[in-house]
């Protein structure tokens, strides 16, 4: 059984599978990527950061968990939690059907997105990066 | 380290996702947790368990033997029967968890599990000396398929040459599947009705029986709405059913009396056992600890080795054993041991998920969820 992965262009990655899209207002939304929705599978459960948190580069700001697993999920950037998803406390599935869409989970107010950019991954690179966790 | 593969390795590469386990590569899941767990509470889900040990003993000597292993009674058995154990060793702590058939008064089948198929193995061997008593390895030769779920007998006699409606719980047949040559006994490790096929001549070498067997089922079960299953929902189905996991659970550390499996305990059989006067020892000083079921009241999913506190949240008092999250009951739930002052039933607890103190209350585990809607005792039409 092999599986393909989405990764859409214009978006930021990071090695622990989250993604960040920078918003026209300045602000950034992120959520976890296709890769890391299929490896866990069928999400049942979802912790939501507190809106008003002031983040870290690569804090935790949540957790994701299968029906088999338990998994962090961290800022992509340091910033401020405008707003989260709670649609993914009653719905978690939508970050199985729509990780990119639907299944955002927090809209960020970036604190130094120029120099967190640099420490991302592209598209492109973050496909090589899945590539070779699967050999 | 080569992972080991069972007769139906072929199948599970093509259409599972796969771990390793116990020293195995197995499906964790074909279509999904969910789905398969569902399949198997309302229609009829086949997991291969190939995997496990299975040993054949025979001799004069064997039912004397097995019952001097074990703590349930051997002797009682009737042809055709079998039983599900405990072994314990000399301090009363849990070997390992296996069921026994009587084929024939000489001849007995025992299955155990995969993750002590070894082990298991060398300490029935070990032990074996002055008895008349031949011990065989099958686990091999003998493939093993469970099939589970209301709709499993239906499935299993599409395929079976004689009808098997009669066979009672526990009860082990010859029979034909599809012709081939095999063994069902009605047990499973789900909560839900269901037998466990034995397969014979099928080796990982030589799987064309046990793949044939396989494909049947699956072909059988179609206007059910069969799903193969993996071990994922094998993991969720024995949860929600209270069942045990050996190193989970269960260990040499633990004994029977708080696994609460004192049931499998006869400190009247006839005979002695390995670990009885240990045991009469710990039922006289009292047992401290229990194993029990917890259900979550708050968000949260409990998880091995997670900490229980009371329900105050001022001390722990215990571990998770076994937890997650269960379909059925769409909540958290799990094992764990408590002091005996925590077990009753209606007692709030926490549980401590990642710092987090999230309230759960002790509940019915055995099983966990309504028996007149879920489970082989309630009436299926």
């Amino acid at each position: 059984m092999s599986e393909e992965y989405e990764v859409p262009e214009g978006l930021y990655y990071t090695e622990e599978h989250e993604w960040l899209k920078v918003l026209d207002d300045g602000n950034a939304l992120m959520g976890i990527t296709d890769y890391a929705q299929k490896q866990l599978h069928e999400i049942v459960y979802v912790e939501l950061p507190e809106v008003g948190r002031d983040v870290e580069r690569m804090d935790t700001i949540g957790t994701v968990e299968s029906v088999k697993a338990v998994s962090d999920v961290y800022s992509p950037i340091s910033g401020t939690i405008v707003e989260v998803n709670e649609a993914l406390l009653d719905s978690p599935e939508l970050l199985n059907e729509d990780p990119y869409g639907d299944g955002w989970i927090a809209k960020m107010k970036p604190k130094n997105l120029d120099a967190d950019l640099k420490e991302l991954m592209t598209a492109e690179e973050y496909k090589k990066h899945i590539e070779a966790l699967q050999h | 380290m080569e992972l080991r593969r069972t007769q139906l390795y072929k199948y599970h590469k093509e259409h599972g996702r796969l771990i390793e386990f116990a020293g195995f590569e197995m499906p964790v899941w074909f279509e999904g947790i969910i789905p398969e767990h569902n399949a198997v509470r309302n229609a009829v889900g086949i997991f291969d368990t190939s995997h496990m040990g299975r040993m054949r003993a025979e001799g004069l000597d064997a039912e004397r033997f097995l019952n001097y292993m074990v703590t349930n009674d051997i002797s009682a058995l009737e042809p055709g029967r079998g039983l599900y154990t405990v072994m314990c060793n000399e301090r009363g702590g849990i070997v390992d968890d296996l069921i026994i058939y009587k084929l024939t008064p000489d001849h007995f089948f025992v299955v155990y599990n995969a993750s002590n198929r070894e082990k298991d193995f060398n300490w029935f061997k070990r032990h074996s000396d002055g008895f008349d008593v031949e011990l065989k390895d099958v686990s091999d030769e003998i493939a093993m398929i469970a099939v589970q779920g209301p709709k499993a007998l239906r499935t299993l006699e599409k395929i079976s040459s004689s009808p098997l409606s009669d066979v009672e719980r526990f009860q082990i047949v010859e029979l034909e599947l599809s012709g081939v040559e095999a063994m069902a006994a009605r047990t499973g490790y789900t909560g839900e009705d269901g037998f466990e096929v034995f397969i014979f001549d099928a080796t990982p070498e030589r799987p064309e029986k046990a793949l044939k067997v396989w494909d049947s089922l699956l072909e059988a079960g179609e206007e059910f709405g069969i799903k193969p299953c993996g071990l994922g929902a094998r993991d969720s189905l024995r949860l929600e059913a209270g069942l045990c996991l050996y190193g989970n659970d269960i260990d040499e550390d633990i004994n029977p009396l708080e696994a609460r499996l004192r049931w499998v305990v006869k400190f009247k059989k006839p005979s002695d056992f390995i670990g009885r006067e240990a045991l009469l020892r710990i039922r006289e000083e009292g047992v401290k600890r229990f194993r029990v079921g917890i259900k979550m009241e708050e968000r949260g999913i409990p998880r091995k080795g997670y900490e229980i506190w009371d329900g105050e949240g001022e001390e722990k008092i215990g571990v998770v054993t076994s937890g997650g999250y269960s379909p059925t009951l769409n909540v958290g739930i799990a094992m764990g041991y408590v002091p005996r002052e925590y077990r009753k039933l209606g007692t709030p607890v926490r549980i401590n998920i990642r710092g987090r103190l999230a309230r759960g209350k002790i509940v019915k585990f055995h099983p966990f969820y309504d028996e007149t809607k879920y489970g082989w005792r309630r009436v299926e039409g």
